[in-house]
């Protein structure tokens, strides 16, 4: 009886998911000529401002816009604790700095060439963040952020304080390697390694582990239900970050040419986890922007008010105060206001740049809405 | 409440008063009535973060920056306008607590169901806001304080010559420990602070407003930093913008973890083990070689109790 009623229930269906199925698959949107010209236009005008400006300014600023770029590579270091595994590091300063040490003391103690010194900078890096992590990560919670806080004390307190390593309260040198001697050369160098890093990061979070991090992300109870390692992956994105941290402390080291304990503190943690959640957690541009923002800050800030900003009634706000001051207040306002953050602002730009519509709405089919843009996000 | 009161207390007592009698009979009593000086402020910050993580979950790393804003407050109403000490002491104890009122209300309560780590860049947000504000109205150098009882040595702990100062600060810890068991076991709002920490759901349905006592317990943290504050900024002689997050924070997160974060005895006697461990690592001749042996101590102590014991010293698995 039933086989008799099937056929003639399903034409009377058909035509109905036919209709609804047309209305789903729109043509997808694509700009004409004029608009693909408009996109061209725009990627040159940023790429001229990354490549060709600082041929212009003097060294000194070429030396600040390179500081932009290596916490550029510092912020995705921790982009990849906070917005991929949900930890956070407040020890940041410690493995920047170990890095630093290491690459300078390889160069400067030991003679070896410039390549060896950043890989062992990076190797020590990424065994610091194992070590860690494995202790903290035998209590569910954010031990990661105690432990961090800890260890970043007492690299600043005692590690930096090893004569023989660091050089003392003198410092050590670490001169920039041959072939990247002037300013400009180096920029360019550490342009390549932030590429380089953002390649990286990019391709992991494509892999089996950047997938089971972000199942871990959404769900930790069902990612391991479904036989997700949890631990693993996160012992293996806090090496990553480790790896990026130890990287970005030596390029950091060769720019100055010179490395100073004193430049490592308590505040500069706070900073690279400030300028992370700001840039917007998990999308790498806003990350990037929102290192060189914080990094360019205290410069711009002495451009704009030499002498200080001068608040009527309150003292004069120097320059070297501006990012810790400016900081925190976008951070609170980030956190409890706009949890996107500048990643959040500039995504319609990045849509619009890709071939699609200037638009801030959040379409499934879309590849650069994956993975979610909320702070709140994240499940510790 | 009074029978695990008892229980944590009898456990701690019994560490306390082994610990006590294997430094005496060593030879560092020095080093012992020091270090549980100091360790008792530890325990107040740790009071307060255990408070705060038990009734909301995360790791308040504004802690610390409560306390500096009162020896802020403290300096500036009693040394440069001249007012007396007594309410110079209650003005700068009511700031520390508005402090943590606005933290409570403008940052912690948005985020009230946003995951834990929002919560914890929130407070460490907070605490940078703080000391960069310190850097600014205040001075980035240090600033010398004298002691309110000058620096007579009339009295004496183990044979070891206490400054009047340390015995204030000691006096007022004991007093101050007192007051505070008893809050948590006789008043009612004590023990509504006790079950929201322990049942938040049991609690609410017992017709108890969380979230009206979330700015209770914030208060009350805000408080034990402040005392802590002005405490121990005498008895170091100095202090600087974040000091107490400087010189207390990762102490007291110690000091709580040893508690295994839940037990507020087990948090003060934490801190009190943590200081005795740090003045050991300080005075001791074997680890002179070392830069720093006081925070490395504390490092390796956290490292050790997370692998080893993460549920506490006092804890059950």
């Amino acid at each position: 009886m039933s086989l008799e009623i099937q056929p003639q229930a399903s034409p009377a269906v058909e035509p109905v998911a036919d209709s609804i199925a047309v209305e789903v698959v729109s043509p997808p949107f694509r700009p004409g000529l004029a608009g693909w010209v408009a996109r061209g236009v725009v990627m040159a005008a940023v790429a001229a401002v990354v490549f060709l400006v600082p041929t212009v300014r003097g060294n000194v600023e070429v030396h600040i816009y390179t500081q932009a770029v290596i916490y550029a590579i510092i912020g995705l270091s921790l982009n990849v604790l906070l917005g991929y595994t949900g930890q956070i590091s407040l020890g940041h300063q410690a493995f920047v700095g170990i890095g630093a040490f290491t690459s300078a003391y390889m160069v400067t103690v030991q003679g070896q060439p410039f390549l060896a010194a950043i890989g062992m900078a990076m190797v020590v890096g990424g065994i610091q963040a194992l070590v860690l992590g494995a202790v903290s990560l035998r209590i569910t919670g954010l031990y990661f952020a105690l432990v961090t806080l800890a260890y970043g004390t007492m690299a600043e307190e005692s590690l930096f304080n090893i004569q023989k390593l660091t050089g003392g309260s003198a410092g050590q040198p670490a001169p920039k390697p041959m072939w990247f001697t002037t300013d400009l050369r180096y920029y360019y160098l550490c342009l390549a390694f932030l590429t380089a890093v953002v390649w990286v990061d990019w391709r992991l979070m494509k892999t089996k582990g950047g997938r089971a991090l972000a199942a871990v992300r959404e769900n930790p109870r069902v990612a391991a239900t479904f036989g997700t390692d949890v631990k693993v992956y996160t012992l293996m994105a806090f090496v990553v970050a480790g790896v990026f941290a130890g990287l970005g402390g030596a390029l950091l080291a060769h720019n100055d040419t010179f490395v100073v304990r004193d430049l490592f503190n308590f505040q500069l943690a706070l900073v690279f986890v400030i300028m992370t959640v700001v840039g917007g957690l998990r999308n790498r541009t806003g990350v990037v922007i929102g290192s060189a923002f914080f990094s360019l800050v205290g410069y711009f800030f002495d451009k704009l008010f030499s002498g200080g900003l001068h608040v009527p009634g309150i003292k004069v706000l120097p320059k070297e105060y501006a990012p810790i001051v400016i900081g925190p207040m976008l951070l609170l306002f980030t956190l409890t206001r706009h949890p996107g953050g500048m990643g959040q602002r500039i995504r319609p730009i990045q849509r619009w740049l890709r071939g699609g519509r200037f638009s801030s709405r959040d379409t499934h089919d879309d590849p650069t809405s994956s993975g979610g843009e909320r702070v709140s996000d994240v499940r510790a | 409440m009074p029978t695990v009161l008892s229980r944590s207390a009898l456990t701690s007592t019994a560490i306390a008063v082994g610990l006590a009698a294997a430094l005496v009979a060593t030879g560092s009593s020095q080093a012992l009535v020091i270090g549980i000086i100091t360790g008792a402020g530890y325990g107040l910050v740790a009071l307060g973060l255990v408070l705060v993580y038990k009734s909301s979950g995360v790791f308040n790393f504004a802690q610390g920056e409560f306390g500096t804003v009162a020896i802020y407050a403290l300096y500036r109403v009693h040394d440069k306008i001249g007012v007396p000490l007594i309410p110079a002491i209650v003005i700068a104890l009511a700031v520390s607590v508005a402090m943590a009122l606005v933290t409570e209300r403008v940052v912690i309560r948005p985020l009230f169901d946003a995951p834990r780590v929002a919560l914890l860049v929130a407070t460490a947000g907070v605490a940078l806001l703080a000391i960069s504000l310190e850097l600014w109205l205040g001075e980035a150098r240090p600033r010398f304080i004298q002691p309110a009882l000058g620096r007579l040595n009339r009295l004496s702990l183990f044979d070891v010559a206490v400054s009047d100062q340390r015995m204030l600060v000691l006096a007022a810890l004991v007093i101050l420990a007192v007051v505070l068991a008893l809050f948590f076991s006789r008043t009612n709002l004590g023990l509504a602070i006790l079950g929201v920490s322990q049942e938040p759901v049991a609690t609410e349905l017992m017709g108890i407003s969380v979230r009206r006592l979330s700015s209770f317990i914030w208060a009350l943290t805000g408080l034990l930093a402040g005392i802590a504050g002005i405490l121990t900024a005498p008895v170091a002689g100095s202090f600087a913008p974040g000091f107490l997050t400087s010189t207390a924070l990762i102490p007291g997160f110690t000091a709580a973890v040893l508690g295994g974060m839940k037990s507020l005895p087990g948090a003060f006697v934490g801190g009190i083990v943590v200081g005795v461990a740090q003045s050991l690592a300080v005075s001791s001749p074997a680890f002179h070689s070392i830069p720093g042996a006081g925070s490395v101590m504390i490092f390796v102590l956290l490292l050790i109790v997370l692998t080893v014991r993460p549920q506490g010293l006092l804890g059950r698995a």
